[in-house]
């Protein structure tokens, strides 16, 4: 019997299987499709240097030449800009004062093939149907279509990096969408982007839209190509009545800056978009299961978390297999604490996400204020984990109570209608 | 150089929205759209520095921003205080 079965090689299963076969466990990868093929989330924070160091991915980053990201830069609708650079706030033990821009199709698979390359067994093009159980609710294998066959492969652990289709998830009817977001995204490739000058060129941009939680990234993917994404309230996009290419075109309209980088754009794929944005499953492990990544959670993509989050899923998430598989227990139980510490970190993200949108001429402020800037740009490299308390959101939530109760409070007329209780 | 001044240079400066430069002490900063809600706190963060203090986030009001006169009086005897 295989010791764990993995459904899934994005980011965080090709993850999960190089720290399991580092630590000479067995696994196997399963994958629906066959890499290389496309996927939005490109821009990454700088805790993900961390994971690469620590399987030793980071010297092929470097090699194949991914786009060094060293700071992040918004522009207001009224024509401002506020940057951050990571060199600001070195983190312990990472050497790197910036993180990566990344095409996903050419950074999953070389993921994928490095988790191949130090054992893991990865099968692409296989298509997984569900997770099967045993009459104890224990989860001991999977059912997948081989060869136009149901076949039943059999494990210890299984896990599921599904990503966004969250197979388990929707199977055990345990996901759960997000009470406040339901945010939608329509992206593409461009050409003829302008980025601006250095330093900033190389940095993800984000633009302000003045409609309901409206903003649009722009990520360099390469020398020529930006990725250029807009995000909204999905009844933004409803209620416009427009196809892509004219709802996208007429919000990037709206910020000043963003228009002069569109200027001269011309697209070279075609439009994606992405809905039912924000989700959590009710839990991230079962007796013989766990989840990680966006098969456990998904938050609002505005700080590029996603990737990290998969990441350190795929980290604690192989370090609680490892003592499980040592003390052959599987059980929920003894699994736990992997969930109790990715859902502590990723409620940071989640309550500085909140925050942001709840009063967005705060964060401005705060990344301006010599008092909050680097307790917030910690927060942006993606420092969420055993952190405890997190004194700058509650300086943020302090400041958003009190416009809320300071009868002529300037930024009144800028909170939006998301409850921060 | 006095407290309105100062406000008044900076604004000009930093501040001030394309055409609208020729600012007096008693025009209405935030109705005749001198500056912004951005440009308020960025103006906050200015004064903590300047002046050094820390304006309470509570103070941050249509009263104390009206003009630069209002805001320089606001200033000074918050400095009194």
């Amino acid at each position: 019997m295989n010791d764990v079965i993995i459904i899934g090689g994005g980011p965080a299963g090709s993850t999960m299987g190089s720290y399991l076969s580092m630590a000479g466990i067995d696994n196997i990868i399963l994958e629906g499709a066959i890499f290389p093929r496309p996927h939005v989330g490109e821009s990454m924070v700088t805790s993900s240097t961390r994971v690469f160091e620590e399987i030793g991915f980071l010297p092929v980053m470097e090699r194949e030449g991914f786009i060094h990201k060293y700071g992040a830069s918004w522009h207001a609708p009224g024509g401002k800009e506020f940057a951050i650079e990571f060199a600001e706030f070195p983190q312990e033990g990472i050497r790197q004062d910036y993180t990566y821009h990344v095409d996903r199709s050419k950074f999953d698979l070389l993921l994928l093939k490095h988790a191949e390359s130090l054992g893991s067994k990865v099968y692409q093009g296989v298509h997984v149907i569900r997770v099967l159980f045993n009459e104890d609710g224990k989860a001991i294998g999977v059912k997948v279509m081989l060869g136009g066959k149901e076949v039943d492969l059999h494990a210890k652990m299984v896990v599921d990096a599904s990503g966004r289709n969250t197979l388990l998830g929707n199977q055990l009817k345990i996901k759960k969408k997000d009470p406040i977001f339901n945010q939608y995204a329509v992206h593409a490739w461009y050409k003829n982007v302008d980025r601006g000058t250095p330093p900033t060129d190389d940095f993800i941009h984000i633009y302000f839209l003045t409609v309901e939680r409206g903003w649009v990234w722009q990520i360099p993917i390469n020398d020529e190509i930006t990725s250029v994404g807009v995000v909204a309230e999905k009844d933004v996009f409803k209620n416009a009545r427009l196809d892509y290419e004219a709802y996208f075109n007429h919000h990037c309209q709206i910020n000043p800056d963003l228009a002069r980088a569109m200027q001269n754009a011309v697209r070279i794929n075609d439009f994606k978009s992405e809905g039912d944005y924000s989700y959590s499953l009710e839990n991230f492990v079962g007796d013989g299961y766990i989840m990680i990544g966006d098969a456990a959670r998904f938050v609002d993509p505005i700080f590029s978390s996603g990737v990290s989050i998969a990441l350190y899923s795929a980290k604690y998430g192989s370090e609680r297999i490892r003592y499980a598989l040592e003390a052959n227990d599987f059980s929920a139980e003894a699994l736990r604490p992997y969930e109790v510490k990715i859902r502590e970190g990723v409620a940071i993200w989640y309550e500085f996400i909140r925050l942001y949108y709840k009063l967005l001429p705060l964060f401005t402020h705060f990344i301006s204020s010599k008092k909050h800037r680097i307790e917030v740009l910690r927060l942006l490299q993606g420092d969420v984990f055993d952190r405890g308390e997190v004194p700058v959101l509650d300086a943020m939530r302090k400041y958003i109570e009190t416009v809320e109760k300071s009868e002529n409070h300037i930024l009144k007329q800028n909170l939006t209608a998301i409850p921060i209780d | 150089m006095s407290t309105s001044n100062i406000l008044l240079d900076y604004i000009k400066k930093e501040l001030a929205v394309g055409s609208k430069r020729n600012i007096q002490m008693d025009d209405d900063l935030l109705s005749a759209g001198i500056i912004d809600s951005l440009g308020v706190l960025q103006l906050v963060a200015f004064i903590e520095e300047q002046f050094n203090i820390q304006m309470p986030d509570e103070d941050v009001v249509l009263e104390n921003f009206q003009s630069v006169n209002s805001l320089a009086s606001y200033l000074d005897n918050f400095q009194k205080a």
